[in-house]
């Protein structure tokens, strides 16, 4: 009950992620009929009428930020795939680059057609292994087959393209950092103004793009911007790689036609909970979103609107789902020390906030909390609010906040009984516990 | 000229200027850590926060958001004081002094530090915090003058940016992330051997940059900033030189210690050095303090001020071809004073004073030059400079040497000739001259300097001067009338 499919539209394969099967499904085809056929204009004039939004995690609409892309200033454009997929949930890039591999390739190579890059990037996550392998023997591939270079595929449009593997900073995902990052600096964002696509990487004009939105991009141009816009819903066109992972029966990725309704899918398409428990709350879209209750989901569909109705949002895909049983301090620990040990240290909310955070959830589960405690989390989390270089801040604020607000009693038991107030643990037993 | 409003009142700010820049100079203070006029922005430390309220937004309805890093817009209204701001300072405060060891009882920068400064400005309660502190290093060696206190450091990134940005030594980063990050410098020796290396002390807002030279020395409210001119160079610095307050003169310590240069920090020219002033002229102690000759002698033999003037002015009277090596160190004044009173009756020459230390750094593209002495622009306006082989400025016949100032050998004088000897400092050839007078030192007079590019700047006296010990401008001025009157 997914929808259609944009992205994960052919079976895979030991060979799916080959040149040879590529082609049989039809690649490369559209980014033949773009250099033969299309101004670069309008190619970019399609993606702005396919209404995309960024599949990041912020949703900023991909075509108003070609858009600023001016094509004849006379400098080098760049344009950049993020591939540095370190959202905690999140593995959907993933399963492009592992299965997919091309599709992206021929996505960048018509994005860097219309904004007129001749050097494009992907900064791929350190920790990725296979999706690297796959990725590098796929660029091999496509040099050896005339897409990539001088003249590709006859056409007097010529681009290079370079793989850059992170060394593993979470904050490397953030636009701004990964450009510093790739020239060769330390990982830390930069402050806005300049935006990136006036002066980025190598202060020139600069697009960066998730990979699941660059991907989408062959589909866009081949269909017409108008009819991708057909798919999803008005306000979220398209679909959404999602990957599900926690306390769920069939774990993995996903694709989701915006609108599809999210109980229903965590239901019937992921098998529901695991063990048959019952569902306490979701992480929609990595954790740096607030967590929605079961209650919370009940009526909720898959897309911006209905996500950012119900306090939350689509986030960067990465699904999590906790049964009921599970500790929410403990879970807020761990997200808080994925935050501490994240932050690069830059600015000073971040920076001072995100340990002071840590040190006292990890009080807190000592049994050592106070009452004051859960206030002066909040109190930490909204001083991070808006306060920050990039999201991250805010992003280890929300999340807290989200927390805190709907699971506060827990955090009151865990305080004044000075243990949790189910079992403590994150683990919840599988099936075949169930049945032994 | 965009026009746009700080507090309701309108400013004219320049083109492309940031609000920071624009409010600073239209005298709205803003706080600040990392920002600094003469580096680039990162926009780190977060405390210039200031609201920007949109088109119909009152005061308080605005957002937030740093002014270091705020273009000016036609129009656009900022507040720097509103209870929105307050409040956000306070918090940013909070996170600044979380790690920070708040040990000011011990720390050196007390009495000039801005996060001290601005926690009784704008936060003043305690901190929120009741976990351990995170604890690094209390005294890591940069190099073998500067040492860094990590506890105490708020990573605003001043001395990384300086070194990549003005001294080009690239000589220190940021190692590590998030609130366990450290300063630390490079490998291979950059910040040891980078000549401006000492500025980071001043530019760390806090005490965690600071001087081997000055480590627990002394409280710096015992100190008196006179403002006065780097000897060290052609390039003639501005400097402040900073010796104890005569209100707070130790009674039972060293007294020694009451007319010592504590120590020297740039005093902001932007016609000359900017902000910055290199190494050596952190080190003026080494030249001034020196051992002083105190003592007027004829041949050795000690005399009395007076007596030794009177038996000058009586050789400089009777020599017929007399040479004078004047010298670079001089001030406008002196030289002034000498070239009325004695300079139509001799030759003159300008001799260097000093040369080069081995291993100093000759000249570089950003203040040091090559020529090792203040004011040779100054001498050179009145006399020559003395020629490359100095035994050419003697005459055959030339029976008076007057040298002034120290950096010349009496084996290269003409044997005949009767030496007079006007230095500061004990040296074996005071003895030998037929008449030393003692004179005094930059830090014990007032005068003005010119430097190569022909700026003039003045240095004020920090200290009496010993006892029997002439002020050069006074004893040309004694000499020139006493000569007058012998040939009257």
């Amino acid at each position: 009950m997914t929808g259609r499919k944009v992205i994960m539209n052919f079976p895979v394969t030991a060979t799916s992620h080959s040149l040879a099967d590529y082609r049989a499904r039809g690649g490369y085809q559209t980014l033949a009929k773009v250099l033969r056929e299309m101004r670069p204009e309008q190619v970019t004039k399609e993606v702005v009428a396919s209404g995309i939004l960024g599949h990041g995690g912020a949703a900023f609409p991909a075509g108003r930020k070609w858009g600023v892309i001016k094509l004849n200033d006379e400098q080098p454009h760049y344009l950049c795939a993020n591939a540095d997929e370190g959202e905690p949930g999140t593995f959907k890039d993933r399963w492009i680059l592992e299965n997919a591999p091309h599709l992206l390739l021929e996505s960048m190579l018509i994005s860097a057609y219309a904004l007129q890059v001749h050097h494009a990037f992907v900064y791929i996550r350190g920790e990725f292994d296979l999706p690297y392998r796959r990725l590098a023997a796929a660029v091999e591939e496509a040099y050896d087959g005339g897409y990539f270079g001088k003249a590709l595929v006859g056409s007097d449009f010529a681009c290079d393209i370079v793989i850059y593997r992170g060394a593993g900073s979470y904050v490397c995902g953030e636009a701004s950092a990964l450009i510093t990052s790739i020239e060769g600096k330390k990982g830390y964002p930069r402050n806005r103004p300049p935006r990136l696509t006036v002066r980025g990487l190598y202060q020139r004009p600069t697009v960066i793009n998730n990979v699941e939105t660059l991907a989408n991009v062959t589909a866009i141009v081949a269909q017409g911007g108008q009819a991708f816009r057909q798919i999803g819903t008005a306000k979220s066109p398209g679909t959404q790689l999602v990957s599900i992972s926690g306390h769920v029966q069939r774990p993995g990725v996903y694709e989701l036609e915006y609108g599809t309704p999210l109980a229903a899918f965590i239901e019937e398409d992921c098998g529901g909970v695991l063990g048959g428990g019952q569902l306490k709350c979701i992480v929609p879209g990595g954790i740096s979103t607030k967590v929605l209750t079961a209650a919370e989901i009940t009526t909720v569909t898959y897309d911006h609107a209905s996500l950012t109705a119900a306090g939350s949002g689509v986030g960067s895909g990465g699904m999590v789902v906790i049964a009921e049983g599970t500790c929410m301090v403990r879970l807020l620990q761990i997200l808080l020390r994925f935050y501490h040990h994240e932050s690069c240290g830059q600015c000073t909310p971040c920076r001072e906030g995100m340990g002071w955070m840590h040190r006292i959830i990890d009080r807190i589960v000592a049994g050592q909390g106070r009452p004051e405690d859960i206030e002066q989390l909040a109190r930490i989390s909204r001083a991070n609010d808006g306060t920050t270089i990039c999201g991250m801040g805010d992003a280890a604020g929300y999340a807290t906040l989200g927390i805190l607000a709907k699971y506060r009693d827990e955090f009151e038991y865990f305080i004044q009984h000075r243990r949790s107030k189910f079992d403590g643990r994150l683990e919840v037993e599988g099936p075949e516990a169930a049945h032994a | 000229m965009p026009e746009f409003f700080i507090n309701g009142k309108a400013v004219q700010a320049e083109d492309n200027q940031t609000v920071m820049q624009a409010a600073t100079a239209h005298g709205h203070y803003i706080p600040y850590f990392c920002w600094h006029p003469e580096l680039s922005v990162p926009g780190n430390c977060r405390i210039c926060m200031v609201e920007v309220a949109a088109e119909g937004q009152a005061e308080g309805e605005g957002w937030l958001d740093i002014a270091c890093n705020m273009p000016v817009t036609k129009g656009l209204r900022v507040y720097t004081d509103s209870a929105k701001v307050r409040a956000r300072r306070k918090e940013t405060l909070q996170f600044v002094t979380l790690n920070h060891p708040v040990d000011c009882g011990i720390c050196d920068k007390a009495g000039e530090c801005k996060l001290q400064d601005y926690h009784y400005a704008y936060n003043g309660s305690p901190s929120n915090s009741i976990d351990a502190k995170v604890h690094a290093t209390k005294h890591h060696d940069l190099s073998s003058r500067v040492v860094l206190d990590n506890e105490r450091c708020i990573l605003c990134t001043r001395c990384v940016r300086f070194t990549s940005e003005v001294s080009k030594s690239h000589a220190l980063g940021v190692q590590d992330r998030g609130d366990h990050s450290l300063i630390r410098a490079v490998g291979d020796g950059a910040f040891e051997s980078d000549a401006y290396s000492d500025n980071v002390i001043d530019l760390c807002p806090v005490g965690a940059l600071l001087s081997k030279a000055t480590l627990h020395q002394t409280r710096v409210w015992y100190l008196k900033p006179t403002p006065s001119v780097c000897p060290g160079c052609e390039r003639g610095c501005s400097i402040y030189i900073w010796h104890r307050k005569s209100e707070w003169r130790l009674q039972a310590l060293d007294a020694r210690r009451n007319a010592r240069i504590d120590r020297v920090t740039p005093l902001e020219n932007p016609a000359v050095n900017g902000p910055w002033i290199c190494n050596k002229g952190r080190d003026l102690a080494q030249i001034f303090e020196r051992a002083r000759a105190a003592q007027a002698m004829l041949k050795g033999r000690p005399v009395d001020l007076q007596q030794a003037i009177a038996a000058a002015q009586a050789l400089i009277a009777m020599a017929r071809r007399p040479v004078t090596l004047v010298s670079s160190w001089a001030s406008n004044e002196e030289l002034a004073a000498f070239a009325q009173a004695l300079g139509p009756r001799m030759r003159c020459f300008v001799k260097p004073d000093c040369q080069a230390a081995p291993g100093e750094v000759l000249q570089d593209g950003l203040l040091i030059r090559p020529d090792k002495n203040p004011n040779t622009t100054g001498a050179r306006a009145h006399f020559d400079a003395l020629p490359q082989d100095p035994r050419s400025a003697f005459a055959a016949d030339t029976d008076l040497v007057l040298v002034w100032g120290e950096g010349y050998s009496f084996a290269q004088l003409p044997p005949q000739a009767r030496i007079v000897v006007l230095n500061s400092y004990l040296q074996p050839e005071n003895g030998h001259a037929d008449v030393f007078l003692p004179i005094s030192v930059q830090t014990e007079r007032s005068g003005h300097y010119t430097n190569f590019q022909g700026v003039s700047s003045a240095f004020s006296a920090c200290f009496p001067k010993p006892p029997g010990v002439a002020d050069a401008q006074g004893l040309f001025e004694a000499l020139g009338a006493m000569t007058l009157k012998v040939l009257a």
